[in-house]
């Protein structure tokens, strides 16, 4: 599932088309994501550890669209599969399966996010 | 398209990311028009300034209530805006691809509705250039009216 090290993740073009190229626009957009996708990482991941799954549900839920902006496709069916578990209230063993994956995905999605920030500045 | 007419447009999403995505993505595509948009992550914060600056557009998230479970959901909040002005033209947005929520906010006065996935922002483009022939046709039809009436009344003299 995870990509290899010369494989991208993210593709800022997207979001670089959605604002015509306007370097501050995509700094700042990049600088909310970069805050908010570590905040709803460490809430599903204590909601894991609480086995809160209406909190797991809120926020894969969120995070899908949160993610969207960076095109990070490949989170998509990992986050849509830990929201239908958790509002089914179902099998924490999977969802804390899927958790690790998407964790080590974000963790290299802020990476490349954070060496692609300094283009724009 | 009139681009001298001032439309004002809320964003009412919870999502920091996608709302600032959004108000950036609009603001680039339709650069050419008078446009003034506002973003809330509440329902109720919305509602403070909505009096104020009378939005024709709202683009409304239908999970608003996700990280604030205290806060009103998205019908609420719609209920709200069409009780306050029966004219504001809503747009739903939902990562829900469920058509009980479409109906459901057809239902509730919205005038459309948007499934967000990868084509997100070119379909709220779409609605809202719907939108903003609407709005235009109305003012039209407002100034033909007022024409006619200044006609009228200037014949019977």
């Amino acid at each position: 599932m995870i990509k290899q090290e010369n494989e991208k993740l993210c593709n800022l073009e997207y979001l670089s088309e959605m604002v015509n190229g306007k370097k501050h626009l995509i700094i700042e957009i990049i600088d909310v994501f970069l805050k908010q996708v570590s905040e709803e990482l460490e809430l599903i991941n204590q909601a894991i550890i609480n086995k809160d799954f209406a909190t797991v549900k809120n926020y894969t839920h969120t995070m899908k669209s949160t993610v969207s902006v960076v095109n990070i496709t490949l989170l998509t069916p990992i986050l849509k599969e830990m929201e239908e578990l958790a509002e089914k209230a179902i099998n924490i063993e999977r969802i804390t399966e899927l958790n690790t994956t998407l964790e080590l995905m974000c963790k290299q999605a802020i990476s490349e996010i954070k060496t692609e920030r300094v283009k724009y500045i | 398209m009139d681009t001298k007419t001032k439309i004002t447009i809320f964003i009412i999403e919870d999502n920091d990311v996608f709302a600032l995505a959004l108000k950036s993505e609009i603001e680039t595509v339709f650069a050419n028009m008078q446009l003034s948009v506002h973003s809330f992550t509440t329902g109720e914060l919305s509602m403070e300034k909505f009096n104020e600056e009378k939005p024709q557009i709202v683009i409304l998230d239908y999970h608003l209530n996700s990280k604030d479970w205290n806060a009103l959901d998205g019908i609420k909040v719609l209920d709200w805006i069409i009780n306050k002005n029966k004219e504001t033209l809503v747009v739903m947005l939902t990562r829900d691809d469920h058509v009980d929520i479409a109906i459901k906010s057809f239902h509730h006065g919205a005038s459309d509705y948007v499934v967000k996935n990868h084509t997100q922002f070119k379909k709220i483009n779409f609605s809202l250039l719907n939108f903003f022939k609407i709005i235009q046709a109305k003012n039209n039809s407002e100034k033909y009216l007022s024409k006619l009436k200044e006609y009228r009344e200037n014949s019977k003299n």
